[in-house]
């Protein structure tokens, strides 16, 4: 459906220095497949998607989309990206329209529909994505998750063989994530086409048929989605997708902003899809700091997540220091009891300047 | 609806205020001699011989004005205390009316006389030749009993000599728009110095063309060959014998000292009937509304003319400053920068004087091309702001959903920096409206202008000032309203 071989894009700055964002992408996109693109920042996913229809011209190579080579002079382009949609990380909703205005406006103005089908089957969308009753309204009036759904719905309106994910959810708070991917999602079981750029590595594992792992301005890994996370072949994939998040507190005094770190450590729950475990994190550091880690100030507290292993982790780490806070002989047997039985795991281990306290959530 | 109604209220609440200007003055001594003028505050006529004098002294606080009803109106409002001007300029019908009177009258007379330029000798020559004719024949004495004396208020008696010439008219700048010099009647007009004049069209075989002037435009206007002549009770000095060409006087004027009449059965009118005085006085007696009217539409006409091409200007001028080239870009980014840099008049007087002088282009084109300059830099500025605006994210979705470029434009981008850009739009084209009341300054008889003309018979400042107020307003309003109603709402699918 679609081949792509040999594309290169380079940036020209005015300042005389050139950029090559894309230096030799190569692959193939069958019908029905669904395509996460991964890979660190500033490696060319976006520019690629963007490529792919033309939004940023490529410098070299071909793309050829049903046996077409859309880069020869005069290609139609516009008839081409009517077939390519397109869905951005800005949702772009066009702001003077409604959202049913937003829906049927290309249908009608471009495939000259008539107004009142396009508008049943408009609904029809709105309906799907669970936003039929705000048919009416300006995006103004909508959540960013709300923007973004009505945004895909007035994609699929004009009925595109393939749709182009521009890092969808990366402009949205984490608690509306949920309702966009459960869009994407259902798209996929649907059986459309999808390419999409993404930074949810547990959705590019549930939803993808397959995985492109881009670095370097190339396609560095091409596989099916469980291989690619699970046994990828190449060090710098592996390194990628088993990467560990992170948020790291410094806790100086006891005036520390301790309920703007317990906002930090709420979206950071959200945000990696572990909102069941934020009760529990939460608990377990103000238990750990009321009977043990008061005395052992400044410490730093860090929360981290491996997406791919689902471990969690709450550090407290005191510098200087040679034994475990918790073999200290004032703290009762009954609060480590307690601290057992909330968190799966505590480990204590010496570090290199100091000591840690580790529970697995 | 309301907004309007709450407007004109507004300001009909400010003529009470306006009407206690005239506030009652203490009793002070008279002045009985240029020598009492010490320490008062006078008022006379820009450019005139009164002028040149009494900037010598600098006992008395002197204060110039455009037009003979603006100074009576100064001095009725208690701005002044003294009014200098020409002995028969406030006849007694008038003094009475207003309860002013000649504290006394000046020693010297003065020599007036009509102008010309330099290089044209041969008409300033025939002109002293038809006035020295006139003398012989007594023609000018009759002239001189029937209009230097009270009798010329009465309008009935004036007598109009059709043109029969044909040919180049002899153009005139009158700088007085005041009787009995010269003064107009319903469009046409009057006064000793334009039958004077007459006469010389007669000798020359040439229609008359008259035209009002400010005193500055009219030496302006004589310089360039705009004019031919200038009249308008034009004193001889020798700075202007240096520059111009004067012929032969035809009249020695004295000036008149008018003070407030302390005796004079001050006239108390109530609001309504001196409403109703004042409608009759300005507007009906002479047909003087069809000044307001024809103002009115030549206002229209420069408006709408310059807001038309200035938009279309700006849209290249706003591609200019979107260009590749960089010396295009610093063309538009410099005419933008000059532009804002110099007032309105002044390139008003520019374009007229020097860049059109002598290229037959009517002052009124000229206006158009002026305020098309100013509107379409400021109308670049419009676009540029209003499609700046619009995210290029609206662009790209646009293209993304199979839109060309050029429909992506005219359906997604321009119709949102409409939205935006209206506003500013409507606010440039108010103001261009209120800006052209300038145009007088180039002798078009514009809205402002007409309001000057009133005054100038009437001697009456508020009722003219106050129509000319509103009628610029609801033109401002209804132009706003027009250009609100131009907003697209719907979205057509």
């Amino acid at each position: 459906m679609i081949t792509v071989s040999h594309l290169s894009k380079t940036y020209h700055n005015p300042d005389g220095k050139s950029l090559q964002v894309l230096k030799d992408v190569n692959c193939e996109i069958n019908p029905g497949e669904v395509i996460s693109i991964i890979g660190p920042s500033g490696t060319g996913k976006s520019t690629f998607l963007r490529a792919l229809n033309l939004l940023d011209p490529p410098t070299g190579g071909k793309i050829i989309i049903d046996g077409e080579d859309i880069l020869q002079k005069g290609y139609p382009i516009h008839k081409m990206r009517q077939k390519v949609g397109m869905v951005f990380q800005s949702f772009n909703l066009f702001d003077h329209m409604t959202v049913l205005e937003n829906v049927i406006y290309a249908p009608c103005k471009i495939k000259k529909e008539p107004v009142e089908q396009a508008r049943k089957e408009g609904l029809a969308l709105l309906r799907k994505i669970g936003l039929a009753e705000k048919a009416d309204v300006y995006p103004s009036s909508l959540s960013g998750g709300q923007k973004q759904r009505v945004a895909i719905a007035r994609c699929l309106a004009m009925k595109p063989e393939v749709i182009l994910f521009d890092e969808p959810t990366s402009a949205l708070d984490p608690t509306m994530v949920g309702e966009v991917l459960s869009v994407i999602r259902q798209l996929a079981k649907e059986g459309m086409t999808m390419l999409i750029v993404t930074h949810e590595m547990k959705f590019a594992r549930d939803v993808s048929t397959r995985i492109f792992f881009m670095n370097e301005g190339i396609i560095y890994e091409d596989g099916p989605a469980q291989q690619v996370c699970e046994n990828p072949v190449h060090s710098a994939t592996k390194a990628f997708v088993q990467r560990i998040r992170k948020e790291v507190f410094e806790i100086d005094d006891p005036d520390y902003d301790f309920p703007g770190m317990e906002t930090s450590i709420r979206q950071f729950c959200i945000k990696y899809n572990i909102a069941d475990k934020c009760e529990t994190a939460l608990e377990a550091y103000q238990k750990m700091l009321k009977e043990v880690m008061h005395k052992y100030l400044p410490m730093t507290l860090r929360i981290t997540h491996s997406e791919l292993s689902d471990v969690t982790a709450l550090d407290f780490m005191v510098e200087c220091l040679e034994s475990s806070p918790l073999r200290d002989p004032d703290i009762s047997p009954a609060f480590l009891e307690e601290l057992g039985s909330l968190v799966k795991d505590v480990i204590e281990e010496p570090t290199s300047r100091g000591f840690r306290v580790k529970l697995i959530l | 609806m309301n907004k309007i109604i709450s407007h004109l209220f507004f300001l009909l609440m400010l003529l009470p205020v306006l009407l206690s200007c005239s506030a009652e003055q203490a009793r002070r001594p008279e002045p009985e001699s240029e020598a009492d003028l010490a320490g008062l505050r006078v008022a006379t006529l820009t450019g005139t011989i009164y002028d040149i004098e009494l900037s010598q002294r600098d006992d008395i606080s002197l204060q110039l004005f455009n037009a003979a009803g603006d100074i009576l109106q100064s001095l009725l409002n208690g701005i002044v205390d003294v009014v200098v001007d020409d002995e028969m300029i406030y006849n007694a019908q008038i003094r009475k009316e207003y309860g002013i009177k000649i504290a006394f009258k000046g020693e010297q007379e003065f020599p007036t006389a009509f102008m010309f330029r330099k290089d044209d000798a041969d008409l300033a020559e025939t002109c002293t030749a038809v006035q020295r004719r006139m003398v012989e024949d007594g023609s000018m004495q009759s002239l001189k009993d029937f209009w230097l004396t009270d009798r010329y208020a009465e309008v009935d008696s004036y007598t109009h000599i059709p043109d029969d010439a044909s040919g180049t008219p002899l153009r005139v700048a009158a700088c007085a728009a005041t009787a009995p010099i010269s003064f107009q009647v319903e469009q046409e007009w009057y006064g000793i110095e334009i039958d004077i004049l007459r006469e010389l069209a007669k000798q020359l075989h040439r229609p008359l063309e008259v035209k009002y002037y400010e005193p500055a435009s009219g030496f302006m206007a004589l310089k360039t060959g705009m004019a031919d002549v200038m009249c308008g009770g034009v004193f001889i000095t020798p700075e202007r014998q240096e520059e111009y060409l004067f012929a032969e006087p035809y009249h020695h004027f004295r000036p008149a000292y008018y003070i407030i009449d302390p005796d004079a059965e001050a006239q108390k009118l109530g609001l309504i009937p001196w409403f109703k005085k004042s409608i009759q006085k300005n507007l009906i007696t002479e047909n003087r509304w069809k000044y307001l009217t024809n103002g009115l539409l030549e206002t229209l006409k420069i408006s709408i003319l310059a807001i038309l091409l200035g938009s279309v200007l700006g849209i290249g001028l706003y591609a200019m400053t979107r260009s590749r080239r960089g010396w295009v870009r610093a063309i538009a980014n410099g005419y933008n920068g000059f532009l804002a840099g110099i007032p309105e008049l002044v390139l008003l007087l520019i374009l007229f004087y020097v860049v059109f002088a002598g290229s037959g282009v009517p002052p009124d084109i000229v206006a158009v091309i002026c305020f098309a300059l100013f509107f379409a830099s400021a109308a670049s500025d419009i676009y540029s702001t209003s499609l700046d605006a619009i995210p290029h994210g609206q662009t790209e979705a646009g293209l993304a959903l199979g839109f060309t470029r050029t429909q992506t434009f005219f359906n997604i981008v321009l119709p949102q920096a409409v939205r935006r850009g209206l506003p500013l739009f409507t606010g440039q084209c108010v103001s261009l409206i209120k800006g052209t009341s300038i145009v007088g300054y180039i002798a078009i008889h514009d809205l402002t202008r007409a309001g000057d003309l009133i005054r100038s018979r009437t001697f009456d400042a508020l009722l003219p000032l106050l129509v000319v107020t509103i009628i610029y307003f609801l033109l401002v309003w209804l132009i706003s309203a027009l250009l609100k109603m131009a907003t697209p709402k719907k979205i057509s699918l």
